[in-house]
């Protein structure tokens, strides 16, 4: 973990942004860093399973914790799979970058693997 | 915690199947991923954030599948909106004439101040044109709202027409607030459907 990346109240001191076009999905200041295991399908362009309703997943830990959804300044809700929503970049759609169950209202992850910081 | 923002207006994207709805919410269509879970899975609806007259605004836009015609599209989602932009393709007659089968949707599903507004889209195709652009701004012109003719492969006019929706909507704010008015469309407010009819002009 880098420290450069989190304030001493947990807070992200950088802006968090898309890894693949730079489009800002959160500000610096505005989520708290969470550690849970949350399971995200792959962000590969191909799943190499064949079958798109099993894609291959990874187990994530560190995540942008928020507790509004408006707390972001640009993002995309998929539509549920299950009781969960997965987020995705708004301008370019690379994802899943984060999580949302639709269990807890008010909570909505994102992964620190999966985005990069300003 | 404190409101990062000034407002939040809620807008839907409704129109036939095939139109580009869901081109216009992915700003770089042509560059956009296409991560074939994500595109299986589907967008149900993006936030953006803009700055109008030194406002910050939150855009929740929410696209609708067209293939759900007129009867069945869920009043959940017409519930709430603020802004609905009815959009049809400028090679595609028919999306032209059922235009005013979605006004009439709206007339009955949505809040009644609802700010609308009309796109012509897909007009980079000027070769395969059916509907003139004329058609498109006399009809919007009956209806007394905005229109564009939209390029969601080029983006033209894609981000102009949003924002000026967006402008259309806090404009109308003002106008209410100035005259003590409720919004039209208030969540929390129990207040019953069409007790905000009189005329803001
Ligand atoms: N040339 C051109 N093609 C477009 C444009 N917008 C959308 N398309 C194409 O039109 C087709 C339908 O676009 P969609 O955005 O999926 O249409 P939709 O309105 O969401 O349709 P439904 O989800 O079925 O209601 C796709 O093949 C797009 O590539 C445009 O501005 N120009
Ligand atoms: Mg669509
Ligand atoms: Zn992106």
């Amino acid at each position: 973990m880098d420290e450069t990346l989190v304030a001493a109240d947990g807070k992200n001191l950088r802006a968090v942004l898309c890894q693949r076009c730079g489009c800002r999905v959160l500000s610096a200041g505005t989520a708290t860093l969470a550690t849970r295991e949350l399971l995200l399908p792959s962000m590969k362009k191909k799943s190499s399973l064949a079958d798109e309703s099993n894609p291959d997943c990874e187990l994530l830990a560190e995540h942008w914790l928020v507790h509004d959804m408006f707390t972001f300044e640009n993002v995309g809700f998929t539509k549920d799979v299950g009781n969960v929503k997965f987020l995705v970049c708004a301008d370019c759609e690379v994802g899943p970058i984060g999580w949302h169950s639709l269990e807890e209202k008010s909570n909505f992850y994102v992964a620190l693997q999966r985005v990069r910081h300003e | 915690m404190a409101k990062s923002y000034d407002h939040l207006f809620k807008l839907l994207l409704i129109g036939d199947s095939g139109v580009g709805k869901t081109c216009l919410i992915v700003r770089f269509s042509e560059d956009s991923f296409n991560n074939t879970y994500i595109s299986t899975i589907g967008i149900d609806f993006k936030i953006r954030t803009t700055e109008i007259q030194g406002k910050k605004i939150k855009l929740q836009v929410w696209d609708t599948a067209g293939q759900e015609r007129f009867k069945t599209i869920t009043t959940a989602y017409y519930r709430g909106a603020m802004g609905i932009i009815l959009v049809y393709d400028i090679t595609d007659e028919r999306s032209f004439e059922n235009i005013q089968n979605w006004m009439k949707s709206i007339k009955e599903n949505a809040a009644p101040g609802v700010e609308r507004m009309l796109l012509g889209n897909k007009c980079d195709i000027e070769s395969r044109r059916k509907v003139p652009k004329e058609r498109g701004e006399k009809l919007a012109k009956d209806h007394g709202i905005r229109f564009f003719e939209t390029s969601a492969k080029s983006s033209q006019n894609v981000d102009e027409a949003f924002n000026a929706l967006a402008t259309d909507i806090l404009m109308q704010m003002s106008r209410r607030a100035a005259h003590g008015l409720k919004d039209p469309v208030d969540l929390k407010s129990s207040s019953k459907k069409g007790s905000n009819k009189c005329s803001v002009i």
